[in-house]
């Protein structure tokens, strides 16, 4: 009886944890840098999530969203990847390739 | 017996006439969005599923310059834009002939929603001896974020969606409230339409019809909102599906005629697969 509880919870938990999703647009603003929207699918603001930038391997920038839910960064030179991390389960990453 | 053919003939294209409804299209070929993009508009006064007749958007009864749009604007994250000076007029084509429209462009660039509105002046039908208003409502979505999908924007007639109307899948159901001025109208009639053909945006012209109807009722289906202004529709098939509550607005009178101001919007069904 009690592991059928535990598991229930857990089951519980991992369905909560999922019951939104994390997500991130960005967009070049033509001046050198680029600015990217976070947010999540209830709706909510992304204001305080941790965020970085990745290019070659390494964190080339790292920062919080604002109260507008944004972030803007200098354009690394090269290919990169911008990431929406907060926490498990919740993490986007956006490739240069994609962000015009 | 050349006379009751010709009769036959006349009635028959009377009946078909009066079976598909006016519908103002405010089309763009996709409401959800991965990322930012510059969308393309199409406004068009047509019948969606026969295109029989496309309509010069803005006809007036008593002169024959086409009276301009009365609003166009957008609203994101609670943030209404104007964006009537986008609007270009063209010559869209429909199958049967060709009607006065407009062609714009939009940058949605923002994550969330972008709740697109079109005031076009009334459009005299002259069958009818009246005008029609509808004031249309389609919304595009960045990104998945939710923002302003579920406002009730307050407008003299209005359908608020009460289901995200850019992510329905085929076979399941929109449900929205018909309102005006933000209080619900109930029991209001509404004709649901698809758009049976594809829009060609570089020739500003219909494709072909894609489904036929079995029988008149079809082509044109008719529904009711409940005693609160709500209904909910099944939707059998992607595409995009037309929604007009008939004459819910505040206003019922232009230019001392009879005035049909309606509530249309548009939501996109997407096949799972």
């Amino acid at each position: 009886m009690k592991k059928l509880i535990i598991v229930l919870a857990v089951v519980l938990s991992a369905s909560m944890a999922f019951a939104h999703t994390a997500l991130m647009a960005c967009f070049d603003e033509g001046d050198g840098t680029v600015t990217c929207e976070g947010g999540f699918s209830d709706g909510s603001s992304a204001s305080g999530t941790k965020f970085r930038v990745e290019a070659g391997g390494k964190t080339v920038f790292e920062g919080k969203f604002n109260e507008n839910s944004e972030i803007n960064f200098k354009k690394p030179a090269g290919d990169y990847q911008a990431v929406l991390d907060a926490g498990a389960g919740h993490k986007v990453v956006v490739q240069s390739k994609d962000i015009n | 017996m050349k006379k009751a053919i010709m009769l036959t003939l006349a009635l028959t294209v009377f009946t078909a006439m009066s079976a598909s409804a006016h519908f103002q299209m405010l089309y763009t070929p996709e409401s959800a969005l991965d990322k930012g993009e510059t969308i393309q508009l199409r406004h068009v006064f047509t019948h969606p599923f026969a295109d029989e007749h496309t309509m010069d958007m803005g006809k007036q009864h008593d002169s024959d310059t086409l009276a301009p749009v009365e609003e166009f604007f957008v609203v994101n994250k609670e943030k209404k834009t104007d964006l009537k000076s986008t609007l270009k007029p063209i010559e869209f084509k429909g199958n049967e002939n060709s009607g006065k429209g407009f062609a714009s462009e939009y940058k949605a660039r923002s994550m969330g929603d972008h709740v697109l509105v079109i005031v076009p002046a009334p459009y005299y039908e002259a069958n009818e001896e009246a005008y029609i208003q509808q004031i249309t409502k389609v919304v595009v979505n960045v990104a998945g974020a939710p923002t302003d999908w579920d406002a009730d924007l307050g407008l003299k007639a209005e359908i608020v969606p009460l289901t995200k109307p850019y992510s329905i899948w085929t076979g399941s159901t929109f449900t929205g409230i018909v309102m005006s001025e933000g209080k619900p109208v109930p029991f209001a009639e509404i004709e649901v339409e698809y758009l049976n053909h594809d829009v060609d945006l570089a020739k500003n012209a219909m494709g072909k019809a894609k489904v036929k109807a079995p029988q008149d009722s079809f082509v044109t289906l008719g529904i009711k909102a409940d005693q609160n202004g709500k209904f909910t529709f099944g939707l059998p098939k992607a595409g995009w599906w037309g929604f007009a509550a008939l004459g819910v607005g505040s206003d019922d009178q232009y230019k001392g005629k009879e005035l049909s101001q309606d509530a249309v919007i548009w939501v996109q069904v997407k096949d799972m697969k």
